[in-house]
């Protein structure tokens, strides 16, 4: 009786050592399609011609002023002075907004969306890894140019690869930070609205332009904000040093994350209850 | 509730437009045609089953289950859905492969079963081909192969034969018929009556969201042949098509509507389907694809509600 009891406990504690396993496995099997067909759309249609193009726009600044010979052309000059408005208030907001709308809303104007609704995976995770995979996408194109573009600069003025290692720091962090929390931010209006590209084209560019210029807090409602309490923050000489900011790094950082998830579980939450309806 | 999909005063409303309107229906095993014209409620009712909608008013269970939000249920269903855009970035292997992993099988295991269903389909020799070179037949057949790849126990397919060409809509039929015949439920919906006598008896008929009539497709066919069918042919040779299918005695008209298309009405669709294969295949014009329009159709229904 006893040894039938062990038996009994052993084959049910194999199954569930089992059951959790292959439950394990099948999840990452989902964040892996998932995530990498997401990653192929964006990166493997045509689209990738003008965000590579537009995410190059720093390289293909200081390859221009390097090429030019300008006499002045340095590091500051490039990541501080023109870097800012161009990258951070253009390059940025465009990539991710176009990229970040496009997760869910292409997928129901497609028609392409059943295909992964009768698939036994759920609402919320099929959001969390599309989310996943535009965040691999955009920093694949954003990254390597800003990286390459401060190596340019750098070399073009003699100096080391680590001599300025606070500018790249700085602005890798607010383009990983950034990223998260537009692309959040867009693909929550994206199941909210039908026309995300001009709502989201409308906060990107007249919002968190003249935000910096509103008096007292209300900056504070924008990303923009925390983005550049940032550069303000890490950089030593920084191209935002004049910026009014009552903030830390740290709170700026914390804050951009949390802001992040709370977007992506209002985009869960309203995707889930979402109804979909198919086009004529 | 017995049945495998089980609907009990279903409405579902779409702003002020009405999409369900009371509609209940119990589908048994093996195949039923969903029978209506375009807007009846078709779709509706297969989003509500899929759950991809949720219904305002009445109870619907599909497999004995509630088919919203509801993710264990979709692994004993497989979806063909009525529009044909695919992920065009991807082979036809690719994309069936992709969507069985999602149901969690492993990378081989996937790929073996995306190849045995695009074989089953008669897609293999275009099976690494970007989806978007395909043609509308092979479209609806790859929509096929991912649809019961993964070996479901319900098909559910929106209109499977619009679009497709001849040949296609033979491959497709064979291979709902295959499945049914495996054990397999099929619910299938067309608004074209004997495209589904092909392959069942059981239809129910919907109209304005309501089922009107079900059963037994041998009488409702017997109201159908007094009204002409049309039936509209892609093709690039309208006129020498149209001398060729002249010969058929049952042929009401020949129309040539656009330069690449004919539009024919007959007395008797089911000849009409029957012997256009061979036609075409004897003669070796090319027909691309062919789609009924409502008319008839129509007709029938105006006659059935009154």
């Amino acid at each position: 009786m006893a040894s039938k009891a062990r038996t009994i406990a052993s084959t049910r504690s194999s199954d569930i050592w089992w059951g959790d396993r292959t439950g394990l496995a099948e999840a990452v099997r989902k964040v892996w399609v998932v995530t990498g067909l997401t990653l192929r759309y964006l990166l493997g249609t045509r689209r990738i011609i003008a965000m590579a193009l537009l995410s190059a726009v720093p390289l293909i600044l200081a390859v221009g002023l390097a090429a030019a010979r300008v006499a002045s052309f340095d590091v500051l000059q490039l990541f501080q002075a023109v870097m800012v408005p161009l990258f951070l208030q253009v390059v940025l907001i465009f990539v991710t907004l176009v990229n970040a709308t496009s997760l869910i809303r292409e997928e129901i104007d497609d028609n392409t969306l059943p295909f992964l609704l009768t698939r036994p995976i759920s609402k919320p995770a099929i959001a969390t890894y599309k989310y996943l995979g535009y965040l691999a996408a955009v920093l694949i194109l954003l990254v390597p140019p800003l990286v390459v573009a401060y190596g340019v600069t750098e070399a073009y003025g003699g100096l080391s690869f680590t001599t300025d290692l606070d500018v790249l720091g700085g602005f890798l962090l607010v383009t990983v930070l950034g990223s998260a929390a537009y692309g959040g931010l867009f693909l929550f209006i994206s199941v909210l609205v039908r026309k995300p590209l001009a709502v989201g084209l409308l906060i990107g560019f007249v919002w968190e332009s003249i935000v910096g210029s509103i008096p007292g807090d209300v900056p504070k409602l924008s990303v923009i904000h925390y983005l550049r309490t940032i550069l303000k923050g890490t950089i030593t000489v920084s191209p935002l040093a004049g910026y009014r900011t009552d903030l830390s790094v740290a709170t700026a950082v914390g804050i951009l994350i949390a802001f992040s998830i709370a977007m992506v579980i209002l985009t869960i939450a309203v995707f889930q209850q979402m109804e979909f309806r198919q086009k004529a | 509730m017995t049945g495998v999909v089980e609907a009990a005063g279903i409405s579902k409303w779409y702003g002020e437009v009405l999409g369900l309107n009371g509609f209940s229906a119990s589908f048994g095993p093996g195949i039923t045609g969903l029978v209506g014209p375009n807007g009846a409620g078709k779709s509706t009712l297969f989003k509500l089953l899929i759950g991809q909608l949720h219904p305002d008013q009445g109870t619907l269970r599909l497999l004995g289950e509630n088919p919203w939000n509801n993710v264990p249920v979709k692994r004993r269903l497989g979806y063909c859905p009525e529009h044909n855009t695919l992920y065009g970035w991807l082979t036809g292997q690719q994309f069936v492969e992709a969507l069985l992993r999602l149901d969690g099988m492993p990378r081989s295991q996937a790929e073996k079963a995306a190849e045995d269903a695009l074989k089953l389909v008669g897609l293999s020799s275009a099976a690494q081909r970007p989806t978007r070179t395909y043609s509308r037949g092979m479209r609806q057949r790859a929509k096929l192969a991912q649809a019961l790849a993964h070996r479901p126990e319900i098909l559910i397919l929106d209109e499977p034969l619009s679009g497709a060409d001849p040949l296609a809509r033979v491959q497709i039929l064979r291979t709902i018929s295959e499945f049914a015949k495996a054990g397999g439920h099929v619910l299938m919906s067309t608004h074209v009556l004997y495209e589904i006598e092909r392959v069942t008896n059981n239809i129910v008929l919907i109209n304005n969201g309501k089922a009107i009539a079900s059963g037994d497709i041998r009488s409702i066919r017997a109201l159908i042949d007094e009204h002409p069918h049309a039936v509209r042919l892609e093709t690039p040779q309208p006129r020498q098509l149209a001398q060729a299918l002249a010969r058929m005695d049952h042929i009401v008209s020949l129309e040539i509507p656009e330069d690449e298309a004919l539009l024919v009405r007959t007395r008797k669709p089911d000849a009409f389907y029957r012997e256009l294969p061979a036609i075409v295949a004897d003669t070796r014009l090319e027909v691309r694809g062919l789609e009924s329009p409502d008319d008839s159709l129509d007709a029938v229904f105006r006659y059935l509600v009154g």
